[in-house]
């Protein structure tokens, strides 16, 4: 089972032989891949329906100004962003989320 | 026999309305479902919150989320009935039948895909004990300042 960890978290599945090229595996990952990278909140977090009444899920989408964040900013994917767009508009309506703050 | 859908039916009523009033209100709602021929599942009121923006001078107002049973006809009768009452600052109703419906499929299909998964790797169906407080411990770990300096994650 302990074998098995280990084979997960140096990446590819069968390339674990060697210790040491375990390692360098590792680091060579590590350059490629950016640190930063953009993920969508809501496949992580494995939320299949952005519900309008859940102000603490939308707010982080809504910056100072209350324009809905695109996605090139937050990462989120497309689809998820389609079901936040339409669930930010219905909490718009109802006044639970601003349109405009200045 | 028309189909029916559930509703949610969210509606802000002045937030100086009385208990009479709001009840009476719900009252009304109450009566036109019944007359389709639906019903009530549930009913949740949020009470009285800070509205976002002001509507006609008023900055709060009583929330009450409905969630109804009935078909589509009903809709249209309680949007008119309540655009018409004064009480009434704001209202709306969506179907929410099928992305319900949508969000518990894609659960369930995601859960066995989960179990198969493990059984494949001959793992036990749900994880144990030990596993749960590792990820718990990762998890606890990952949310430092901002995700920078930490392990081979």
């Amino acid at each position: 089972m302990s074998d098995y960890d280990k084979d997960t978290r140096g990446g590819g599945g069968g390339r674990g032989a060697a210790k040491g090229k375990d390692d360098k595996d590792k680091a060579g990952r590590r350059g490629g891949f950016f640190r930063r990278r953009r993920v969508c909140k809501f496949c992580v977090e494995k939320i299949d329906y952005v519900s309008y009444k859940d102000v603490k899920v939308l707010t982080p989408f809504i910056p100072e100004r209350g324009k809905i964040q695109p996605r090139r900013i937050s990462g989120t994917c497309a689809k998820h962003q389609r079901a936040l767009q339409t669930a930010i508009k219905r909490a718009r309506t109802l006044a639970l989320i601003p349109y405009v703050t200045d | 026999m028309s189909i029916h859908r559930q509703y949610e039916l969210v509606y802000i009523a002045m937030p100086d309305s009385t208990e009479e009033q709001l009840a009476e209100l719900h009252q009304q709602v109450a009566t036109v479902v019944d007359r389709f021929g639906g019903t009530i599942e549930r009913t949740e009121p949020w009470g009285r919150r800070r509205l976002a923006y002001e509507i006609g001078r008023q900055r709060e107002g009583v929330y009450v989320l409905e969630i109804l049973n009935g078909p589509g006809a009903m809709t249209t009768e309680l949007d008119r009935r309540l655009r018409v009452l004064d009480i009434v600052m704001r209202h709306l109703v969506i179907r929410v039948d099928e992305v319900l419906a949508k969000e518990s499929r894609s659960q369930t299909r995601r859960k066995s895909a989960t179990v198969a998964r493990r059984l494949r790797r001959g793992l036990p169906a749900e994880p144990t004990e030990q596993e749960l407080s590792r990820r718990k411990q990762e998890n606890d770990d990952a949310d430092g300042p901002d995700g920078f300096g930490e392990g081979d994650r």
